[in-house]
């Protein structure tokens, strides 16, 4: 049987492993497909590759074909869908060690409490900063519609920061947040992984939180591909959502996570050094330079805790949070887009037959979980202990930024 | 119809395709053709130079931040679109095939648009041809390096002629159903590695 080419773009970042894997072991042959790995740059270059069919399918941040549904930010619409999660974590927010001093000053009870509140030392260091005329910080993340940059957001909320008038935010490329925070352009930012533990290792920066302090199951990366092309290639979608879980499950395992830093650090892949890549693959990331490395079992899943699985409540998470900041009107109803671009019947679909854990329903109650629920999906808390319920979100209204900030409980 | 009125700004990593790309536009009568590189405030500079039209490789990293400031409306003083016609699906397919997108602020004429970025695209592709056979003459020119090595180590190391160490190279190549060049390569490796 001939093997069916794909075409794969993915951004350098230690969540593209599941591509890497299905390339370099062998599991997308096993499902007969010769799938070609293209490394890109920019989020909006591999959205465009992935519209205009340069590419089959993409590795894309979960707010991509939400925004694309919607032609959102002036970009022509387009029908991508979702048959699968690529993995769960690796994000982290990480500061200069300028402003990383700044906090533990600031407020030293909050820089050693739970990792999810550091944010209200930061809100300390901006009313400093208010009270003494200064200007406001700059903070980045990789693109309007990431999760890095909800995950920011969310964060600086919680304390009592807006994050559209107590500070900038603006947006750079993955690979280029190292040198912006290095060259003090920003003060801090929320990034995947290598590229905070880069800043760690190389002295530049402190990680205040990680992506599991903020929301323990947050959703992270998917498999992105066109509507049409899913419809007329439905054997082909199979075996790629095949190639990649197996590829997952691979991945997963503690005794390959030091063969896939190695192969992860790949030029052609993502290039970073192998040190780096280990330190967080075996969940032993270090938050700041000379420190200890700390125990973060969950720092990268891959596989358990259906962590591959197109949760439709985690999709409409992502759009409850473009309403919140303002990228989207309020009168959109997030349900109904969500599920005709996230598609867990393709991924059961495909999956049938394999071993793999699949939840009873497509969605969940976000935030809450008992005994039996975490032994399926894993732990789930949000750092403000909230609960996200998308069949009973409250709509939130088109509001000022004051509305949209959650008051702080101190 | 006054082509000169339009502010075309060039933003481009790779400033020989870049300036290709402003010499074109420049001799179809656009006027005010601006080139930028890559620069940590890029937001700052488009500000000041307010262009009707960004031509950007699909590939730069920022392209990111551009999307963003477009995104949040305050920060310019008129919407900006991706490409030309949103409904004119080949044109973009071409366009990104090409490694070229293009923005444009809202109400512009897209067929006064359309000429620009038709150029845009035909100079990316004249640049990748160049590229290319560039690429080819300089791959030309090692391969004829490593068979001139290979043959002088064939003459000094077994007495051959020089058109018998050729000859040799190439009736291997020809057995081998491979290059020249790579049997070249082989030899040199072979000799290497006696010493």
């Amino acid at each position: 049987m001939p093997l069916k080419q794909v075409r794969l773009g993915f951004v350098p970042l230690v969540d593209c492993a599941l591509p890497v894997v299905a390339r370099t072991k062998g599991f997308a042959e096993e499902e007969n497909i010769d799938l070609t790995l293209t490394r890109e740059m920019s989020w909006a270059a591999i959205r465009d590759k992935l519209s205009y069919g340069v590419f089959d399918a993409a590795h894309l941040l979960a707010g991509i074909p939400l925004a694309s549904r919607l032609g959102l930010g002036g970009v022509p619409a387009q029908r991508l869908v979702v048959p699968m999660a690529l993995g769960r974590g690796g994000n982290a927010i990480t500061v200069s060690i300028r402003l990383y001093q700044r906090m533990l000053e600031a407020d030293p009870a909050a820089m050693h409490g739970p990792r999810g509140l550091s944010a209200r030392a930061l809100k300390k260091v901006i009313d400093e900063d208010r009270a003494a005329g200064r200007p406001i910080m700059s903070f980045a993340t990789v693109f309007p519609f990431s999760s890095h940059n909800y995950e920011l957001r969310y964060w600086m909320a919680s304390s009592g920061i807006d994050p559209d008038n107590d500070v900038n935010i603006g947006v750079i490329a993955p690979p280029r947040m190292f040198d912006s925070l290095r060259n003090g352009w920003v003060d801090g930012y929320c990034v995947g992984e290598p590229w905070n533990q880069r800043a760690v290792f190389h002295g530049d920066g402190a990680i205040v939180a990680l992506k599991d302090d903020i929301w323990s199951r947050s959703p992270e990366k998917v498999l992105g591909v066109r509507e049409d092309w899913a419809l007329s290639n439905p054997d082909t979608v199979d075996a790629l959502v095949r190639a990649l879980v197996r590829s997952a499950e691979w991945a997963d395992q503690p005794e390959n996570r030091t063969e896939l830093a190695q192969l992860l650090s790949d030029e052609n892949h993502v290039g970073a050094s192998f040190d780096i890549l280990r330190a967080s693959l075996l969940g032993r990331p270090i938050l700041k330079p000379g420190g200890n490395p700390i125990d973060a079992p969950d720092r990268h899943v891959f596989y358990r805790y259906t962590a591959t699985f197109p949760w439709l409540s985690q999709g409409a998470w992502v759009g409850r949070q473009m309403q919140r900041w303002g990228q989207v009107d309020a009168s959109v109803d997030f349900n109904a887009v969500i599920s005709e671009i996230y598609r867990p019947d393709l991924y059961r679909r495909a999956v049938a037959g394999l071993d793999v854990a699949l939840p009873r329903d497509d969605w969940r109650v976000e935030g809450l979980n008992d005994a039996a629920d975490r032994a399926l999906v894993g732990a789930d808390a949000f750092l403000d202990n909230s609960t996200f319920d998308m069949r009973n979100a409250a709509p939130i209204a088109a509001a000022g930024a004051a509305d949209r900030v959650v008051a702080s409980d101190t | 119809m006054k082509q000169e009125d339009f502010n075309i700004l060039v933003i481009d990593e790779n400033p020989d395709r870049a300036a290709i790309v402003e010499r074109g536009l420049v001799e179809g009568g656009y006027a005010r053709v601006s080139r930028i590189g890559t620069s940590f405030n890029l937001v700052e500079r488009i500000q000041a130079l307010a262009p009707d039209i960004i031509i950007i490789d699909l590939e730069n990293p920022d392209r990111d931040t551009l999307e963003q400031m477009f995104q949040v409306s305050r920060a310019i003083a008129r919407p900006i679109a991706m490409f030309v016609d949103q409904s004119d699906h080949n044109m973009i397919r071409e366009a990104v095939e090409a490694g070229v997108s293009a923005y444009v602020v809202d109400g512009l004429r897209q067929d006064r648009i359309r000429p620009i970025v038709e150029m845009a695209i035909s100079r990316f592709g004249a640049f990748d041809q160049l590229r290319r056979e560039r690429d080819e003459a300089k791959a030309k020119l090692s391969e004829r390096k490593l068979i001139d090595r290979a043959k002088g180590l064939l003459m000094q190391e077994k007495g051959l002629s020089e058109e018998d160490a050729y000859n040799l190279l190439r009736k291997n190549a020809m057995k081998q159903n491979r290059k020249i060049y790579e049997i070249a390569q082989s030899v040199i490796t072979a000799f290497q590695l006696e010493f």
